[in-house]
């Protein structure tokens, strides 16, 4: 009995081993560094046009092979990052500002003001981000800057749904009460009581969306609204070389296996970062 | 009873009502509860009869409740008080201790956070609150209350986190403590440790207390006097050895008796307040 419920305990403890999890945060580590040095580490331009090279596999000169124009892949993926990257990191900013203040205010605030915000976010969960995506691209050229406003306008919506539901049953909570039986103010109640104790649950929501948020800017780039020809973004980069699977499939797989790496490592960091947030879940120290 | 004057909390008249969709529901009616200075008041009923409400009212801790009468702190009338000012006695002045010390802690902030947090939102000196923090810990029988203070309280036991929560409503030293039913959710044996540590402190800092609890068997021990409320009335008042040997009112008869007794005859049923309560 006893050595029943003692190897439970450990294998609770041990719930994955550590180093996948490290692994993943290297990754993401490198990638960073990939985002910010990728341009200078990129064995040739990647834009450099020459058509008497297009489409070599990968070899010792072009690891990763070089596409349809004759660009190199290497080059492009490693470029590509910080564009892909920051595109993803910057709809992500912007949709956990607005939703998180607005979540936060429907669910504390009187009736009208939840009804006010509530009604907007049905707006903006009834926009499909591709029209609204055409529809910046016609106001303000085609480019990355439509696509990230137009997916950030219809990704916040759904933050600040999840966060309003949180946090109105957190704010009931009895520590909460408790809180403002001490005389906590409400805005301390609101910043060290409601929101830590509402918030875990978006730090792994974050992470989980970053390949979402990725594909979507990829896809508007597929249909020409997002990053344009020129640009090593990787969905655009394998929107290009859609043409080609038979006869140059590393200008495909390479950009492809960069959004899945990045997306697998994300997901495998936003377990940990939830491990790490939520104390008891904590190995206890 | 004591003079007006000697009263650290006087209620009077002190009716307490919700907003519902079925209309305006009174839950107190008219109730009069003085706590004197320096004494510990135990307010008895069963569930439902309006003592945690009417604890409640003094901290004013129910936004859409309606507060008609009077509650006087030291001579102040706290309904109709400022926010600001309220504010401002709650925690310092008067202290409230919860029911459940399992969810009345926040899971994400250490416990001695929490214990320094009613100092700390005053002005005084992290290094100061923790000292403070970890003393009172001590004192209240934390073992190695230093080393557990940077603990989460899902590292405590029930026992000990009701020390925690005790610790956080004191260590602004208030001048009136109100537990709310501080002992249901402990074990019978923690029940009495922790009893014993609320008469400790409020008699080493002349704290009146004000205890609501259902049961009777803890009341003879630790207060003096006792306030009987049944569906949101007062019912009996008296001191505590009065009560317990000729209580007046058929409700109180009716939940002494059905405290079972050791030297109690076992054939004999125990009573039920029902078979009580309809003289009433």
């Amino acid at each position: 009995m006893t050595t029943v419920a003692i190897r439970l305990a450990e294998t609770k403890k041990r719930r994955r081993s550590p180093l996948v999890e490290r692994i993943a945060l290297v990754v993401i580590g490198l990638l960073v560094l990939i985002a910010v040095f990728g341009p200078m580490l990129a064995p040739y331009d990647p834009l450099k046009v020459d058509l008497t090279q297009a489409l070599l596999p990968p070899s010792a000169e072009h690891w990763f092979g070089t596409d349809v124009n004759g660009r190199d892949v290497l080059s492009r993926t490693l470029a590509g990052a910080r564009i892909t990257l920051s595109a993803t990191g910057i709809v992500l900013i912007i949709t956990l500002v607005l939703g998180v203040t607005l979540g936060t205010i429907a669910a504390l605030g009187n009736r009208v003001v939840d009804e006010v915000i509530m009604r907007i976010t049905d707006i903006g969960l009834a926009l499909p981000s591709i029209i609204l995506a055409l529809g910046f691209a016609v106001a303000l050229g085609p480019g990355l800057q439509s696509a990230v406003i137009a997916v950030s306008l219809t990704w916040w919506p759904g933050y600040a749904r999840l966060v309003r539901s949180v946090v109105r049953e957190v704010r009931h909570a009895e520590y909460v009460e408790a809180g403002i039986a001490l005389g906590v103010g409400r805005w301390r109640l609101i910043r060290k009581h409601i929101l830590p104790n509402s918030l875990d649950i978006m730090y792994v929501q974050v992470t989980l969306d970053v390949a979402a948020v990725m594909l979507v800017i990829s896809g508007l780039s597929f249909i020409g609204v997002g990053a344009q020809v020129p640009s090593p973004e990787w969905g655009a980069m394998i929107a290009a070389a859609a043409g080609n699977v038979t006869n140059g499939w590393w200008s495909l797989l390479f950009p492809g296996l960069a959004i899945a790496i990045t997306a697998i490592s994300f997901n495998l960091a936003g377990d940990w970062i939830r491990v790490k947030q939520d104390p008891t879940l904590r190995e206890a120290g | 009873m004591t003079a007006m004057g000697e009263n650290l909390l006087e209620i009077q008249g002190l009716s307490v009502g919700y907003a519902t969709a079925q209309g305006d529901v009174e839950v107190v009616h008219d109730v009069d509860i003085s706590v004197p200075r320096g004494r510990r008041v135990a307010l008895v009923g069963e569930s439902g009869s309006g003592k945690s409400v009417t604890a409640r009212a003094v901290l004013q801790l129910d936004q859409d409740a309606r507060y008609d009468g009077s509650i006087r702190f030291r001579s102040e009338e706290l309904l109709g008080l400022p926010p600001k000012r309220m504010r401002a006695l709650r925690g310092s002045d008067i202290g409230l201790v919860f029911q459940d010390p399992l969810t009345s802690l926040n899971p994400v902030m250490t416990v001695g956070w929490q214990i320094m947090q009613p100092l700390v939102i005053r002005g005084v000196s992290k290094r100061e609150a923790r000292r403070r923090g970890i003393d009172l810990l001590g004192r209240l029988g934390v073992a190695d209350a230093e080393k557990r203070f940077d603990d989460y309280p899902h590292q405590f036991s029930g026992g000990m986190r009701q020390r925690v929560v005790i610790a956080i409503a004191v260590i602004g030293e208030p001048e009136l403590l109100i537990a709310d039913e501080p002992t249901t959710a402990l074990d019978v044996r923690v029940q009495a440790q922790v009893l014993e540590l609320l008469v400790g402190l409020a008699e080493e800092r002349d704290m009146s207390v004000m205890l609501i609890t259902h049961d009777l068997g803890i009341v003879a021990g630790f207060a003096e006097q006792v306030v009987v409320m049944k569906r949101g009335r007062v019912v009996e008042a008296n001191d505590v050895d009065s009560l317990y040997r000729s209580p007046q009112h058929p409700y109180t008869r009716g939940l002494l008796g059905a405290v079972p007794r050791i030297d109690g005859d076992p054939e004999q049923r125990l009573l039920a307040v029902s078979d009580f309560s309809e003289e009433a």
